[in-house]
């Protein structure tokens, strides 16, 4: 019996914005829209529900007077990254020949 | 990025994707190198000159050259701080190796000074060497740059072989070769490298 993918993680723009943040340290909202050609619209939907998951941490704060968000994967969100990848392997082993 | 159901195999060269993304031109511009190894390089032998032909008494004066070329750098770091869009481990961590060298060669100005009062600069030269090369070989492995690896343990040869230098003068030489393999050459690579990638 196959463990359930985290439902939070199987979808296309939450787990490209997880595998970004999960290669740096701290990335800004900018850059995390540049990299997945997301919409601001909707990437702050699924960044606000990586949040609301506790798997990253939004921080807000000034760069030279203008408001500036950045984004940071947590130690829970970094759990969530490796069981997730860890299930889809187990997915993929069974199907190979 | 639109919104769709995906099988195991997709999720798992997105991941590889974005990750791969996320390295692009995170490249080091070799700028730090290239300043402090000039500067550095060019006190190193106006010192020298002025200790060799002059025996002028206050030859390290000429390190206070090295002011101006701070505060130049503080300010450039903080203009690429408030330009960049992303904070990589690799910026965390070398960002630490070269603070660890700052506290360690005060450091050790200091310790020197203290230990060995009159003697200070004949033992200042092997020991200043032998520091230089840790944040380079330290970099060359976390930037995986193998010109600075090298320069590193180029530092450690020179070490040693400034110790070997009976007229202590001369030691001050190994000063300007050391930024020669360690920081001039391997600042000029990663220039170059950094322009192949725009």
């Amino acid at each position: 019996m196959f463990k359930e993918l985290d439902p939070i993680l199987h979808s296309q723009l939450r787990l490209a914005v997880m595998s970004l943040l999960i290669s740096v340290k701290q990335a800004e909202f900018i850059f995390i829209k540049e990299k997945t050609n997301a919409t601001a619209g909707n990437l702050s939907v699924q960044v606000q529900k990586l949040k609301e998951a506790g798997y990253i941490d939004v921080i807000k704060e000034f760069k030279d007077n203008y408001p500036n968000t950045s984004c940071k994967i947590t130690k829970k969100g970094i759990a969530a990254f490796e069981e997730y990848v860890k299930t889809l392997q187990e997915y993929l082993q069974v199907k190979q020949p | 990025m639109v919104e769709q159901d995906f099988n195991p195999q997709q999720s798992l060269e997105l991941i590889e994707t974005m990750i791969n993304r996320a390295k692009d031109k995170f490249a080091e511009r070799g700028d730090m190198y290239l300043i402090w190894g000039w500067n550095v390089f060019i006190c190193s032998i106006i010192q020298f000159i002025l200790l060799h032909f002059f025996q002028y008494p206050y030859h390290y004066m000429v390190w206070m050259a090295s002011w101006p070329v701070f505060f130049y750098q503080l300010y450039q770091l903080r203009k690429k701080n408030k330009q960049r869009k992303v904070r990589t481990y690799t910026d965390h961590i070398i960002a630490f190796v070269w603070v660890t060298f700052l506290v360690l060669i005060f450091l050790l100005a200091f310790l020197i000074g203290r230990l060995t009062g009159g003697e200070y600069y004949s033992h200042i030269n092997p020991v200043v060497l032998a520091l230089y090369g840790m944040p380079i070989f330290l970099s060359g492995i976390i930037l995986r740059f193998r010109p600075l690896i090298l320069g590193g343990i180029g530092c450690w040869v020179l070490s040693v072989l400034c110790t070997f230098i009976k007229e202590y003068d001369y030691q001050f030489l190994m000063i300007p070769l050391a930024m020669i393999i360690a920081w001039i050459i391997p600042g000029y690579l990663l220039r170059a490298r950094y322009k192949s990638q725009q």
